[in-house]
């Protein structure tokens, strides 16, 4: 339950206690007992503020603070009015009920709701001094036991308060904690999904050769292979946190090519431009492409000036593979002369 | 001819210089004098010799420009053989003067040709130097055509110019004659030295560049 839930339900119950005690105590006593007529204005007061506060109640909205003003003003009439001798005595209607009125009004502002209190107190025990003729112990007995009890249930609702907004925070603490959970599974669950879009050529070479469908002895499944294994090591680079990671890629694909037997020479030319994940992938694929079907000599470069990154490959290649998918971003260029296959990937910086 | 050219090698490692001696007697170049000072270039034999076979790194960590610039001011024909293949050292030892620069990962074959364009005061562009050249960001870089840079870039790509001409559908010595209008357009700008205005002078003289073009 939230502060606010708590907060209308003190306010409803309050609301209920005080009609009732508002038409079944004070009536009969401020008919039976010879009341001045100033005792009929202030039972009007308390009904009127009765009224307002219900309307508040219905409508949600708080009540305010400045109401509690009339059931004390109340308090003045009621108490001047009671007959001689009557302070706390049988015919003292209102000393009650104007503190329930208080407890109505200002049981969202303990601090004012304490000080008002008082001072309805005060004001009744000078009262009662002032007229002299009561009995000490029953006014000491009323006051202690109507004001405990006021005083307890205004302790009741800070304790439930204070209990609402803890069970709020440990709700939103634990709401975090799911949100976290989640977030954290979809992560990985999306990396996982992202490794396995990248992992290409693999999954369908690891099962043709669980299958059987594939053997290690065709030359097509060993240039499947040495594809799959420079896809993979250009994979495991392409998380590392190094200063120039396209070179670092390149470097990647030439170390598998190399050993394969493949002597590759690496250049490169111009500072290290950054370059987004995805284009490093396009980029590095036509050439880790080549590089996977090379044999003898290749040679890998790396180009990049103030407009563009080129990364070239010019190999000794028998055969050639086709390209995978078609590029959007960079511009793939591949053509073979005299026995040499050159595959080029440009993209433009600007 | 290819017989008379003669030429001294700095560099602080024996073995590489016992290993250009060899590289460059086959190729008919003969190598007078070879030492890990700069000082051999500059005393005997070595002062006579057509072309410096420069190490850019003789034991120190700085580069040797400051031993480039004084054998170019002389106007000696230096080729900078260096292990760096850092563009911008590449690029500042062009603008000094050097008619060739070639790492030591690229092998005998552009080595001699270096030396031997450089003995007739020509420049030698090897592959990893038209990438330096392709890659070039600076403000000062000359304006290339665009027919030149797809030279320069295949060029560096392939390291090999019967490639490029073929890819390119022209000719050989079209191929070279881009790269040195390249070579000739970067002597133009910067500071002088005697080979860079050879090189330039050279160019206008043979009709291979107008000097509209620069």
């Amino acid at each position: 339950m939230t502060d606010h839930a708590v907060s209308a339900i003190t306010r409803q119950v309050l609301l209920v206690v005080v009609v009732a005690v508002q038409l079944v105590l004070p009536l009969p006593t401020l008919v039976s007992h010879p009341h001045a007529p100033t005792a009929w204005l202030a039972y009007g007061l308390l009904t009127a503020v009765l009224a307002v506060v219900a309307g508040h109640v219905a409508a949600a909205t708080p009540t305010p603070a400045y109401l509690a003003v009339v059931p004390l003003a109340a308090s003045v009439l009621a108490t001047t009015a009671l007959p001689a001798g009557a302070s706390f005595g049988a015919a003292d209607w209102a000393f009650g009920l104007v503190g329930w009125y208080l407890l109505l009004v200002l049981v969202e502002r303990p601090a004012a709701l304490v000080a008002a209190l008082s001072a309805h107190i005060c004001f009744s025990i000078a009262w009662f001094a002032h007229d002299g003729s009561g009995d000490v112990g029953t006014a000491g007995v009323v006051v202690l036991s109507g004001t405990s009890f006021q005083l307890g249930v205004l302790v009741i609702t800070r304790v439930l308060h204070r209990d609402a907004r803890l069970a709020a925070e440990a709700a939103v603490e634990h709401d975090a904690a799911r949100t976290k959970e989640e977030l954290a599974r979809q992560r990985e669950q999306d990396l996982r999904a992202g490794f396995e879009g990248q992992l290409g050529a693999l999954l369908p070479l690891l099962a043709d050769l669980a299958d059987e469908r594939a053997s290690v002895a065709d030359q097509t499944t060993r240039l499947r292979c040495s594809v799959a294994a420079v896809q993979l090591r250009r994979l495991f680079a392409e998380n590392d946190d190094v200063p120039d990671p396209l070179l670092h890629e390149l470097t990647a694909c030439v170390d598998v090519a190399e050993r394969r037997g493949v002597v590759v020479s690496l250049a490169v030319s111009g500072t290290a431009t950054p370059v987004p994940t995805e284009v490093r992938r396009e980029l590095v694929a036509p050439m880790a492409q080549a590089l996977a079907v090379a044999n003898g000599r290749a040679k890998v470069s790396l180009l990049r000036t103030a407009t563009e990154v080129r990364v070239a490959v010019v190999a000794d290649a028998a055969e050639t593979v086709p390209a995978t998918s078609g590029p959007e971003t960079v511009t793939v260029e591949t053509s073979v002369h005299s026995g040499l296959v050159r595959s080029e990937a440009r993209w433009r910086t600007t | 001819m290819a017989d008379d050219v003669t030429a001294v090698v700095v560099d602080d490692h024996p073995v590489v210089r016992a290993g250009v001696a060899h590289w460059l007697s086959t190729a008919g170049v003969e190598l007078v004098a070879s030492g890990e000072d700069p000082g051999v270039a500059w005393t005997g034999p070595g002062a006579e010799a057509q072309v410096v076979v420069l190490d850019l790194h003789l034991g120190g960590v700085a580069p040797a420009t400051a031993e480039l610039r004084k054998l170019v001011e002389d106007g000696r024909k230096v080729v900078v053989y260096s292990m760096r293949a850092d563009d911008e050292i590449v690029l500042q030892c062009l603008e000094i003067g050097a008619l060739s620069y070639l790492t030591k990962a690229e092998g005998a074959d552009h080595l001699v040709q270096a030396v031997k364009a450089a003995a007739e005061g020509q420049s030698y562009t090897p592959p990893a130097l038209a990438g330096a050249l392709a890659g070039d960001r600076s403000e000062t870089r000359p304006a290339l055509s665009p027919r030149e840079t797809e030279v320069l870039v295949e060029w560096f790509q392939s390291e090999s110019k019967e490639f490029v001409a073929q890819r390119l559908n022209i000719t050989l010595s079209t191929v070279n004659s881009h790269l040195e209008r390249i070579r000739v357009k970067y002597a133009a700008i910067g500071r002088q030295a005697p080979t860079k205005a050879a090189l330039v002078a050279r160019a206008i003289q043979d009709g291979l560049i107008g000097l509209d073009d620069l």
